[in-house]
């Protein structure tokens, strides 16, 4: 596919198998996977996503169990795909930032994507995450002023999460010529890709970011696909995502 | 007691900003505009005549003479029963009413568990014509059905949240959410000692009248200091209120006291400094209860307005520093004590505040015949529906 894009999956959701077989042939199509640790209280997170983060954390899903499903993954897939993991500060900070960054480090997890964790909390988990070789996944938002986003983008590492809206996950998409500008200003200082997330659902919402940022995040639909038709629906959508943003390439001057 | 929080909003290592970066230019804003109303002659006059004949400041300190005589202890009440809609909440929520139309947002959402900080603040939003959301556990609005209904007979829009517990954590998260989409022109009116810098401060800044009030009066009443102050904590606004008088003071023990609830088995309480480990939660470090791998805990109590997994990140540098001591009452204890106060002196106290009252009888031979000054947080009406079902009436 055109682009540095990103899948988002809950992990081990809807169980073990399924999540592995969307990771791995997702990644056929995708250059990078956010695996979702479960957290209690998801705060970034719409509903879609807070109700399988919780069926995993009423299930007692453990970290132990997830990681087997990650060996499996990263086994399967070519070492340039990258793997993430996304969860909420607490789950970093309860096992240990440096234990957790050692575990990324053993298990193939190139970085760590935290959002409740803004840049001006951040410095004690990059040192702890980048002491094992892990990178620090940082957010930049429409929220942000401009010398905010470049001072952001010029050290960011992996790549520049955008958050495209304000809002939670699953929210519609819609890009203001000032968030616009914003994004431009953060892929101008930054070495890195800058990846727009949330609100991305299909092939027309893809290349709305594409066509503004060097790449997309996709989460909340493939969710949705998993719950109302399955793993099927979820390879499907795969195929006519990459036809879909090919056919917008090609009609583009 | 200005040492904490530092300019990070630390506590010792408490407290911070672990909020998604989109609310992270809101808060600074939040705290520059603080400040500002701090400094402002204008701003400070006006809360402190609203406070006075709206709110009904100065609440009186009396002297329980009967229930001291039953206990053996020697107890003096802080009236925040008395207080304008029952419960000290509206020291902060008038405070920050005033700072949300200083800093010229029109729309506050709140949190709430047992209703009390809702009230509060539907009523100051009435006053002022503002917008206002107030989310609520979908058991809270079950248990606390009184506040709802007063809620929304002051205008404010109740959303009552399905998940998790169903009570005030998953409330917290849902304010939390509405405000990342609307922080432009909304102010996420927090209801206690909880959450990122600078809303801990700030609350309990507005509730520290509740404390220098109580000292001057507790020394014209009885021509001395407490040897100790006593308040309950879920949150813990009313107890940083009242121990911000008193923390440090070498004459005077504060002690906070937390929901033992059924046991102390996980689940079966919210006595977070006495079972929990530290842990980041909606916006900052503290005290937490949580399992071996990090998730929040489900807590109970039989009062709504303490049942929550956390504490304010100024309790838990208190507890680390040794500064207050934090003990627990369980349900049973505070049922009795609820009742006892009713029966000897005609005062329904708060289940919350009931707290503070049935650690004392549990423990009154550690306190016979000391001077006690206990913060009674709220009163008990909005709570007829849990005694009926509790004690059968």
């Amino acid at each position: 596919m055109r682009g540095y894009n990103g899948l988002y999956l809950v992990g081990n959701y809807p169980d073990p198998d399924t999540f592995v077989r969307a990771a791995v042939t997702g990644l056929r199509y995708f250059d990078f996977l956010e695996i979702g640790i479960p957290f209690s209280d998801p705060v970034a997170d719409g509903p879609v996503i807070t109700d399988a983060i919780e069926t995993m954390v009423e299930k007692g899903l453990r970290l132990d169990e997830l990681l087997e499903s990650v060996s499996v993954i990263r086994r399967g897939v070519s070492r340039d795909k990258k793997l993430y993991f996304m969860t909420y500060s607490n789950m970093v900070y309860r096992r240990g930032m440096e234990k957790f960054g050692k575990m990324c480090r053993d298990n193939g997890v190139q970085g760590v994507i935290i959002p409740d964790i803004p840049r001006l909390e951040s410095a004690a988990f990059r040192e702890a995450f980048n002491s094992n070789g892990v990178e620090f996944i940082q957010f930049a938002t429409p929220e942000n002023r401009k010398e905010q986003i470049t001072e952001v983008a010029e050290d960011a590492e992996g790549f520049l999460y955008f958050v495209s809206i304000r809002g939670t996950t699953g929210s519609s998409l819609t890009l203001d010529e000032d968030t616009k500008e914003k994004i431009t200003a953060a892929r101008k200082a930054s070495s890195v890709p800058v990846v727009l997330g949330f609100g991305i659902r299909d092939a027309a919402t893809a290349n709305l970011a594409l066509e503004n940022a060097d790449g997309f995040i996709i989460g909340t639909r493939i969710i949705e696909l998993l719950n109302n038709g399955g793993i099927t629906d979820v390879e499907n959508f795969y195929r006519d995502l990459a036809e879909g943003l090919e056919q917008a390439g090609i009609q583009q001057p | 007691m200005s040492i904490v929080p530092d300019k990070r909003g630390y506590y010792g290592m408490f407290g911070g900003r672990f909020v998604a970066e989109t609310l992270v230019n809101a808060l600074l804003e939040l705290e520059e505009a603080y400040n500002a109303f701090k400094q402002s002659a204008g701003m400070q006059r006006e809360l402190a005549v609203m406070m006075e004949r709206y709110a009904g400041r100065p609440t009186p300190v009396y002297y329980a003479e009967r229930f001291s005589r039953e206990t053996g202890i020697e107890v003096y009440l802080k009236r925040e029963d008395l207080l304008h809609t029952g419960a000290h909440k509206l020291n902060n929520t008038l405070g920050q009413i005033l700072l949300t139309r200083f800093m010229g947002k029109k729309r506050v959402i709140a949190e709430t568990g047992a209703g009390q900080h809702g009230v509060a603040t539907a009523t100051v939003a009435a006053l002022m014509g503002m917008e206002c959301t107030v989310y609520m556990g979908a058991l809270d609005v079950e248990r606390q059905a009184p506040n709802v209904k007063r809620m929304k007979f002051l205008g404010a829009e109740v959303v009552p949240v399905e998940r998790g517990g169903r009570v005030l954590k998953d409330a917290v998260n849902a304010a939390m959410k509405d405000w990342v989409k609307s922080v432009k022109g909304t102010h996420y009116l927090v209801g206690s000692v909880i959450g990122a810098h600078p809303f801990p401060v700030i609350v309990r800044d507005f509730q520290s009248v509740i404390g220098s009030e109580a000292k001057e009066q507790m020394v014209k009443l009885t021509g001395a200091g407490p040897d100790c102050a006593v308040a309950c904590v879920g949150g813990g606004s009313n107890a940083a209120g009242l121990f911000s008088a008193y923390v440090g003071d070498p004459d005077t023990r504060c002690i906070g006291v937390e929901a033992g609830g059924r046991s102390f088995e996980p689940g079966q309480h919210s006595a977070t400094l006495h079972c929990g480990e530290p842990g980041i939660l909606q916006g900052c470090l503290t005290y937490l209860l949580q399992d071996s791998e990090g998730q929040v805990l489900p807590v109970h109590s039989v009062s709504a307005g303490l049942d929550y997994p956390a504490v304010g990140p100024e309790h838990s540098y208190y507890k680390n520093e040794n500064l207050v001591e934090y003990r627990t009452c369980n349900d049973r204890e505070a049922l009795d004590a609820c009742v006892m106060l009713t029966r000897l002196e005609g005062i329904i106290p708060a289940l919350e505040s009931s707290h503070a009252l049935g650690f004392l009888m549990a423990n009154a031979g550690e306190f016979a015949g000391k001077k006690v000054l206990v913060s009674l947080s709220g009163r008990g009406d909005k709570d007829m529906p849990i005694l009926e079902k509790e004690l059968g009436l």
